[in-house]
């Protein structure tokens, strides 16, 4: 059997906290090796979607689908080992850890020296080597993200679900983040995001969404998002 | 690192020579030094390396005390043959316990197991038939002590060198991430539930162990000594002090905690408890996170979970890599 084309699938996602309405029948495709951005004012359901697809939700109606398997009410930790490696928003590192031992405990499958090994890869690969030895307690917020990042890419993942990867950070890291994001796309990773960067999202993602009251209101390429009437209403 | 050993194998030898040539004073304090150290290093696994500190772990020294009891007097076990069913017993009560306890998490754990204890301590008080109840059950004396100070000396061993061995493997820094974000841990794929139910159980052991073997050596037991809430706030007290989730902590904390407690002892004994209250809260304040971690950042000590370092130093010195690169051109580039 082919590999599906869509690596992520969200069909008519419903979520309900307390009667109100968090997300409402929201669907989206992610398609493989592409960057697939969500974008959509506060309160519009981006993060409950994302926890959803994380597996640190249950909707109330609707399913996701990872690789055509469906993994609604999975685990986090069994959407983990399917592929799916995550960031958060607020940064969660282990901060009683260095850098190297966060990245070094989340590995699997893999012995030690080999979990070590890839650990300074991605180390060096993300150029932040010189912090290995830190503790999470002590970076910044941006080498948190970068670190966060890293520490997905331990689990050498297919998609990676990035929680607001730009907010908060300076244009500079913002474009760093972006170039090894779109080196890890080329060697067919997918990368799904969501983030209120307008900027980012609208020149980088090959296909995006648009949220709005917990509905998806528009998708398609960014230029066609962008002049939509419906996302122009809904932002501004 | 030549330090540390050098250090351990003085400290064994010390252990050793106790019984030949210290009084029987020295005898009796490093029994109890002993028995504490075990309860430690045993708490610290789950207390200091997953986060999931309570104050249940007599539960399982009691309930090891009385299963030995028991087989040895109704049973005619020798002590040798009941120590270790008792240290199953410890793992068979804590799996079904842990998997329903550990549901909780802080002080609704912490408390929960506390509350156990007592509910185990009622029901040994209750089933007076066979454990004689407030009254206690008295053990023949054994004619030679030795074998159970040594054997509570090689449980202390395996308790240092296990929790050596965990410092420095990746189990160890999963436990770790447990205690530091358990909801990260679990999105990042660490089987969090297993892990923890896990060293709940190995956590139950050794107490469960000890326990038996403290009730040989005193000949006695009975439920206020068996579930010491006294027995338990020291044991906590020791990793607090001597350093959370470390591999030295527990001992550096028995000894320190067990010297002043003697010292104190002797020369105030109406005031004792007092000093040795104010010197923790001291310790706690000015030093929370204990001795042992203290002394590492301040580079008296070897820092923990040395391994890793090590590791990436080895790899930074142009080993050939073991895998292929997640992604190789950017590797290479970094690397020129």
């Amino acid at each position: 059997m082919n590999a599906p084309e869509h690596i992520l699938v969200a069909e008519n996602v419903s979520k309900r906290f307390e009667g109100r309405v968090a997300l409402d029948n929201a669907s989206l495709k992610v398609r493989r090796g592409s960057i697939t951005g969500v974008i959509g004012p506060n309160g519009s359901g981006k993060s409950t979607l994302f926890n959803i697809i994380a597996g640190t939700l249950t909707p109330n109606g609707g399913r996701v689908l990872i690789e055509g398997e469906d993994v609604t009410g999975a685990s986090p930790a069994d959407i983990c080992r399917r592929g799916v490696g995550r960031t958060f928003q607020i940064s969660r590192l282990f901060a009683e850890m260095t850098v190297m031992e966060n990245l070094v405990a989340v590995a699997h499958g893999i012995d030690d020296r080999t979990a070590v090994q890839r650990a300074m890869e991605l180390l060096e690969f993300l150029e932040i080597t010189a912090i290995a030895d830190k503790w999470g307690s002590e970076l910044s917020y941006g080498q948190r993200k970068l670190v966060e990042i890293a520490r997905a890419l331990m689990l050498k993942p297919v998609i990676m679900l990035l929680d607001e990867p730009f907010a908060g950070i300076n244009p500079r890291l913002q474009n760093r983040i972006v170039e090894h994001l779109k080196s890890l796309c080329a060697r067919g990773l997918t990368v799904f995001f969501i983030d209120h960067e307008m900027r980012i999202v609208l020149a980088e993602c090959d296909q995006v969404y648009v949220l709005a009251e917990g509905s998806v209101i528009a998708s398609g390429p960014p230029a066609l998002v962008r002049d939509d009437p419906r996302v122009l209403d809904a932002y501004f | 690192m030549m330090k540390p050993i050098a250090l351990a194998v003085v400290l064994g030898l010390a252990a050793l020579a106790v019984p030949y040539f210290g009084t029987e004073y020295a005898l009796s304090f490093t029994m109890q030094l002993l028995v504490f150290m075990i309860l430690a290093y045993s708490w610290n696994l789950i207390g200091g390396y997953t986060g999931y500190t309570h104050f249940g772990q007599v539960c399982f020294f009691g309930l090891g005390g009385y299963v030995g009891a028991l087989l040895i007097q109704n049973a005619g076990m020798r002590w040798y043959f009941a120590v270790p069913v008792a240290a199953l017993a410890g793992a068979a009560l804590a799996l079904p316990l842990g998997t329903a306890m550990l549901r909780l998490k802080g002080p609704y754990f912490a408390i929960g197991m506390f509350g156990l204890t007592r509910v185990l301590e009622s029901l040994v008080l209750g089933f007076d038939s066979v454990t004689k109840g407030g009254t206690g059950l008295y053990l023949v004396p054994l004619d030679n002590l030795r074998p159970v100070y040594y054997a509570l000396v090689g449980l202390a061993i395996v308790m240092i060198v296990g929790t050596w061995r965990l410092d420095n493997s990746r189990l160890g820094l999963k436990l770790l991430a447990i205690r530091e974000d358990e909801q990260a841990a679990d999105s990042l794929g660490v089987r969090t539930t297993r892990l923890k139910i896990g060293t709940f159980v190995v956590s139950a052991i050794a107490p469960a162990a000890v326990g038996a073997l403290n009730a040989v050596y005193l000949g006695f037991i009975d439920p206020p000594t068996a579930f010491s809430p006294v027995m338990e706030l020291t044991t906590i007290a020791i990793v607090l002090l001597g350093g959370m989730g470390t591999v030295l902590g527990p001992l550096v904390g028995a000894i320190v905690l067990s010297v002043v407690n003697e010292l104190l002892w002797a020369r105030f004994p109406e005031y004792y408890l007092a000093i040795v209250g104010t010197l923790l809260l001291l310790a706690v304040l000015y030093m929370p996170r204990g001795i042992v971690n203290l002394g590492m950042k301040r580079g008296w000590l070897p820092a923990g979970r040395s391994l890793f370092r090590q590791l990436a130093r080895e790899g930074g010195r142009g080993r050939p890599p073991v895998a292929a690169p997640l992604v190789p051109d950017e590797a290479k580039r970094a690397e020129a």
